[in-house]
């Protein structure tokens, strides 16, 4: 059977103790950097990316994806013990594992939260094993034209969940293609937008962006706000669930992991939106729906079980069509670009080991954060209390080091306080810099297919509507502008018409 | 009377300047036809877009009420930006300890509670461990001291 000796080649990859270790080092920095608060995946990734440079790509890919389920699971951490969430995606586990929290209860809120997340996991992983080799075969037939379509469609999707202003999540998008032509354009070898410096060559560096934007920037945003956070919990007793606990958590973690798995693989979905619909599915289907938000252990399982799902399955856009689904997955390719590699469906043809040893190494992860973190809660939770005096200073130095040692260019760290400025400017202004980044990957990926498919079609633009997939992903693209437009338009009637009759 | 801005406003005119810079810097790449697009074919669409996005919320932003812009605290703004153009400036010139220090101090003043000693210390730990992490464990050419 074909997928049992995948498996095997990745389980063999996988259980290499070199591997083993970089997995361990990955949950292990991504929780520690995870749990502490206002520091969400994305941050997370940005500020330990440098970690993984010196490694071969197997060992680096191992070990981000260890930092992301790590900074995931930390997240969740701190919004149980201090009901301060550190991303998008716990806001809905601090609801009720909070205030199981303050019933006394913390040690079984963390319990709800590793197991559920790690029963998903294990589903989600066996998913990536089973739809990834398919649709990636699929994605070999795409031409230029439609890894076109797919990407426009990517980006509209994106701007559908970000949070805020439509208008000014696609101005985001469109700013990071435009930071995307930055460099020697590869048709014509014509230095556009260099302004005469021949570092900018290569383009502007992915990861300096990022550590600019979250590591510098968002280090910035949180000094300023004043009133610190205070914290305090109390002491963590009863870790392990009873039975009874366990059979009240099981159902709703099943029912996440199916409902994270299935959102994960949306292009614009993935941890936040699988959350939010399982808690609204659990709130749904409960019995006792008025006990959710004063402890509900429901309401920890499913959204918990839902984004570790999602987190994952959102691995298999990218790693079967090149296709970021998120600012996360976004970090993730431009980190194996920086490894020399381009993920899509010629990466696990041409390097089944590196793929597989992936997927493997995924579900290696989800076990070490459980055998790691029940009984580490402890250490994590003396994290939660370090002053952040101590904590920005040690953020700004691991950033300014790891952006130098990108390419030993001190240009680059000058750069990268240039972004410092320009997230913590977004952040007042209230723009979200994810699709930021995600614009500025896929920009020049937009470009170069946009115009290999006109090369190829004799400048004929009827090629983006003529080829079958290439026409599905415009006609989805124009669906999700509709619904965008539609309630946008409607509002803004509505604000106007408001203010006319006032 | 103070003006208080609104978010999109400020948005919408740093993307109009943004694209509009971008559409006359660029106007010097060949554009092509559509069928055979030159180097400014693509900045050229991406940069009027965002032109027109930015005027868009401009315009919305005197008939609808947005976000305000608060105040922004410099002093966390300036001295976290300056410790990082410091260790950017000085990485190359004096090397890890001398940068590494200069960057740690200047954000520690970007705080309210500074106090001598312990930034001292909290420098010179933080350098020493960044140093054995990046120089020693993951062998980056970096260099500890140069002059």
């Amino acid at each position: 059977m074909d997928l049992f000796n995948d498996l095997a080649l990745g389980f063999s990859v996988a259980l290499v103790p070199v591997n083993l270790l970089y997995g361990f080092l990955g949950v292990l920095l991504g929780t520690m950097i995870g749990v502490l608060p206002g520091l969400g995946p994305v941050a997370t990734i940005s500020i330990l990316l440098p970690f993984t440079f010196g490694l071969q790509p197997q060992a680096a890919l191992i070990m981000l994806a260890g930092i992301y389920y790590g900074a995931q699971y930390g997240g969740s951490t701190t919004a149980i013990l201090v009901n301060l969430p550190g991303e998008s995606s716990s806001v809905i586990t601090a609801i009720d594992g909070n205030q199981m929290a303050r019933k006394g209860q913390a040690g079984l809120a963390l319990a709800t939260a590793a197991l559920a997340s790690f029963l998903a996991g294990t589903f989600a992983t066996l998913v990536i094993a089973l739809a990834a080799p398919t649709l990636a075969e699929v994605a070999l037939q795409f031409g230029p034209a439609d890894y076109f379509s797919l990407m426009v469609f990517g980006l509209v999707a994106a701007v559908i969940l970000a949070h805020g202003s439509v208008l000014k999540a696609i101005g985001m998008i469109v700013a990071g293609m435009l930071l995307g032509t930055v460099g020697i354009d590869v048709n014509t070898s014509v230095p556009r937008f260099t302004f005469g410096i021949p570092q900018f060559g290569d383009g502007m560096d992915f990861a300096v962006i990022a550590m600019g934007i979250f590591g510098i920037g968002e280090t910035i945003v949180n000094l300023e706000r004043t009133g610190a956070t205070r914290v305090y919990m109390q002491k963590i007793k009863s870790l392990w669930p009873s039975l009874q606990d366990l059979r009240a958590m099981l159902p709703p973690a099943i029912r996440g992991t199916l409902l994270g798995s299935a959102l994960g693989v949306l292009p614009g979905g993935g941890p936040v939106l699988a959350s939010f619909s399982a808690y609204v599915l659990e709130k749904k289907l409960s019995r006792h729906p008025e006990n959710f938000g004063k402890g509900a252990i429901e309401g920890v399982a499913g959204p918990e079980a839902a984004n570790n799902g999602a987190a994952q399955t959102s691995f298999i856009p990218l790693l079967t069509l090149g296709l970021p689904s998120n600012a996360v997955m976004a970090l993730m390719i431009g980190a194996l670009m920086m490894q020399g590699l381009h993920p899509g469906p010629q990466l696990m043809r041409d390097k089944p080991e590196l793929f597989w040893g992936l997927v493997a190494s995924m579900w290696t992860g989800n076990l070490m954060l459980v055998i790691l973190n029940l009984p580490l809660v402890g250490m994590w939770a003396k994290m939660l209390t370090m002053p952040y005096r101590f904590l920005y200073p040690a953020i700004l130095i691991i950033c300014c080091v790891g952006v130098y040692s990108i390419n030993n260019s001190a240009l680059d760290v000058l750069i990268a306080a240039l972004f410092g400025f320009v997230g913590y400017l977004l952040y007042r202004l209230q723009c979200e810099p994810a699709p930021l980044l995600l614009g500025f990957i896929l920009g020049p990926l937009i470009e170069e297919n946009l115009r290999r498919a006109l090369v190829i079609s004799h400048g004929d633009p009827l090629v983006l509507v003529q080829r079958p997939i290439s026409l599905t992903f415009l006609a989805l693209t124009a669906v999700l502008v509709v619904v965008l437009c539609a309630p946008m338009i409607r509002s803004t009637r509505d604000k106007v018409f408001a203010e006319e009759s006032s | 009377m103070k003006l208080r801005l609104s978010t999109d406003l400020v948005t919408g005119l740093l993307f109009t300047a943004l694209g509009a810079f971008a559409i006359i810097y660029g106007s010097r790449y060949p554009l092509g036809t559509a069928a055979r697009m030159g180097p400014g074919y693509f900045p050229f669409v991406i940069s009027v877009s965002l032109t027109l996005i930015g005027l868009v919320l401009v315009i919305r932003s005197f008939f609808i009420d947005g976000e305000k812009l608060g105040v922004i605290g410099w002093r966390p703004l300036l001295f976290v930006l300056a410790g990082t153009l410091a260790f950017g400036i000085f990485i190359d010139r004096l090397g890890l300890l001398v940068a590494g220090i200069l960057l740690i101090v200047a954000a520690r003043c970007a705080d309210r509670d500074f106090k001598l000693v312990e930034t001292l210390v909290l420098a010179a730990t933080l350098v020493a461990l960044t140093g054995a992490v990046f120089i020693y464990g993951l062998s980056l050419p970096i260099k500890m001291i140069r002059f």
